[in-house]
């Protein structure tokens, strides 16, 4: 008996330890910030930039990873709207947690997301235009070319955020009626992207040998990009003007852009500033001003060369 | 009184965790609706683990229910996709995961593979049919009908604020069937005996690998059952969205195995062990503490709880 007493102390020591910890926070709002995607560079850089803006308003911030469960978001927002939370912040598809986001509006509670996308249960989403980081860098791919030649495109229309990428490119491609799509690659993303699109590249490159039969990669995220890049340079192709862009402007490829190589450009999301936005927004709303617009776009950058290093 | 409370010592656990949060947070935790909250959010995790009960009385184990989960989701939805009714899709995922689960059976039990070998065999192809029949995307929106969808969202009237949610029910209905099963039939008393000792029951005249084929199957349903309610409750299908149920349930019958004597699984203390799980998620939720924190404490206490029935077992 005392053994079975003793092994349950040291839990209820890391218990309770747990719990003062919790309690300290003095709290001027009560947030819960709920996402399964805590673990991508992206995610974090908002959440940290929504905590910092959350210390100077003094609300209690309480940020919850469900590690990839979705069916555990709508568990958490349960719980949140249970607890009775001030606010709640979410990056995560609303479609598919709308049990949860139903509870929480029957608890009264506001709903702000943070890249999540548009739902009528959200006072708004704060993003980037994808619209805009699209046109931004087809644009440049077919300025850089001289809107004239053949181009290779990596796109993923299953997902919504990076299909209306694909549908923006399109159409600056198609505009311009010298340019051509040599083919348009979904890759393989189950291994992160870049081993599958360098595959998928390696093979296109194969059918088109010819210096300057391919003038340039439009790619819409960085993974494939970097593929490509991977291809091109495992081919010795490298010296064949071929321009490559990505979106995300994630740390690899900004290691890329700034070797000066084919990789010349890629769209900088400002994640800093969509978690200040949110944070911006949340601050409105408990004030009885929510924001009037369903969706905040937070402006996003192209980085070339350039401007990497800033 | 030792052996009493080596025995009931997760029990007790329990209780004293529900206690303190009962107090911590007295004016949320402890209510109706709390509690049918929580029924609700562990409806899945319920499910595949009383079917994993099953496979764990014979001592084996089933490592593809996560994927076999998510792949009974895609196919339902895949199926909803196609023109499909409810009923059909519904149908069609839990015959595939009948199936699966015979698979399973049929390598563990007449080919002769280790359960552990030959679940994580069927885990990578289960979870690789689903990315492959879904194309790798999320399956929602249009293609999930709302009679689908809206069957998470519903529930049977408690009260004028409160009602019992559907999913409850069902995880209710199979803990009654895994229950019956396990408890009541010659086909539940011998799958334990084959876990006591599966030389003995052979020649004791039990077909050990009859049994041990169906039992598989009956793991492969409930997972299917499980996916069709994640499915369900996130009105979509992703090809790895179950994925975290196998651990989950794999931990809740531990748990559930620390309350009996002879270490052995029963349904109900798996049910303990899964309501271990979904309480301590809802109630540090509610009380703000750091989702790291409560893996860490889930952890632990798992480790701990198993721990000192082992140690327990091992001086007695």
């Amino acid at each position: 008996m005392t053994a079975t007493l003793r092994k349950r102390l040291p839990a209820a020591a890391l218990f309770l330890s747990a719990v003062f910890a919790a309690g300290t926070a003095a709290a001027a709002g009560k947030i819960a910030v709920i996402t399964p995607y805590l673990a991508q560079p992206g995610t974090q850089f908002y959440v940290e930039a929504f905590q910092a803006a959350a210390k100077d308003k003094a609300w209690d911030v309480n940020v919850i990873d469900t590690k990839g469960d979705v069916a555990a978001v709508i568990s958490r927002l349960e719980d949140a709207a249970t607890q009775k939370v001030d606010a709640v912040v979410i990056n995560v598809d609303p479609a598919q947690v709308e049990a949860g986001l139903a509870a929480v509006k029957d608890a009264g509670i506001p709903v702000v997301g943070m890249d999540a996308g548009a739902s009528p249960y959200l006072v708004t989403n704060v993003t980037s235009n994808g619209y805009a980081m699209a046109a931004d860098t087809a644009a440049y791919v077919a300025n850089r070319i001289g809107g004239k030649g053949n181009v290779v495109m990596f796109v993923f229309d299953a997902f919504p955020p990076v299909q209306v990428r694909g549908v923006i490119a399109n159409a600056v491609f198609g505009n311009n009626p010298d340019i051509k799509v040599l083919d348009r690659v979904t890759p393989d993303v189950s291994d992160g992207g870049i081993a599958d699109s360098r595959a998928k590249m390696e093979a296109i490159l194969a059918a088109h040998p010819d210096k300057g039969s391919i003038s340039a990669v439009w790619a819409a995220w960085d993974q494939p990009a970097l593929g490509a890049l991977q291809a091109i340079e495992a081919a010795g192709r490298q010296n064949e003007g071929i321009v490559i862009t990505g979106i995300d402007a994630n740390p690899q490829a900004r290691e890329a852009i700034a070797a000066g190589g084919n990789f010349e450009a890629s769209m900088a999301q400002d994640f800093h500033g969509i978690g200040k936005a949110a944070a911006e927004a949340v601050a409105q709303t408990l004030a009885g001003k929510p924001p009037k617009s369903s969706v905040i776009y937070v402006p996003t950058k192209l980085i070339t060369a350039d401007n990497v290093k800033d | 009184m030792a052996s009493a409370l080596k025995t009931y010592g997760t029990l007790i656990g329990f209780v004293l965790v529900v206690v303190f949060f009962w107090i911590e947070i007295p004016d949320t935790f402890m209510t109706a609706k709390n509690w049918l909250n929580i029924s609700q959010q562990v409806s899945m995790l319920a499910v595949v683990a009383f079917t994993m009960t099953i496979v764990m009385v014979m001592g084996d184990f089933d490592l593809s229910v996560g994927s076999m989960a998510s792949l009974a989701g895609i196919v339902a939805a895949l199926a909803f996709h196609d023109g499909y009714g409810v009923g059909a899709g519904v149908a069609l995922a839990l015959v595939i995961g009948l199936a699966g689960g015979l698979l399973n059976g049929l390598l563990v039990a007449y080919v002769g593979i280790l359960p552990f070998v030959a679940t994580l065999g069927t885990l990578t192809v289960y979870s690789g049919l689903a990315f492959l029949v879904s194309g790798g995307k999320t399956i929602f929106g249009r293609d999930i009908p709302v009679a689908f969808s809206g069957f998470a969202r519903s529930g049977i009237p408690f009260s004028d604020t409160v009602s019992v949610p559907s999913l409850t029910i069902v995880a209710a209905l199979v803990l009654l069937v895994v229950w019956f099963v396990l408890e009541q039939t010659t086909f539940g008393r011998r799958l334990y005996a084959i876990g006591g000792n599966k030389e003995a029951a052979r020649l004791a005249g039990i077909r050990v690998r009859r049994l041990r084929f169906l039992a598989f199957g009956l793991s492969g349903l409930g997972a299917a059952a499980a996916g069709l309610m994640y499915a369900s409750r996130v009105a979509s299908a992703n090809p790895t969205q179950g994925s975290g149920l196998m651990l989950d349930a794999i931990a809740a019958v531990f748990l559930g195995m620390t309350m009996s004597e002879e270490g052995e699984p029963h349904v109900l203390a798996t049910l303990i062990g899964v309501l271990i799980l979904g309480v301590l998620g809802n109630g540090l939720t509610q009380m703000s503490i750091d989702s790291y924190v409560r893996e860490v404490l889930i952890g632990s206490i798992i480790v701990l709880a198993v721990a000192t029935s082992s140690i327990g077992k091992a001086r007695g």
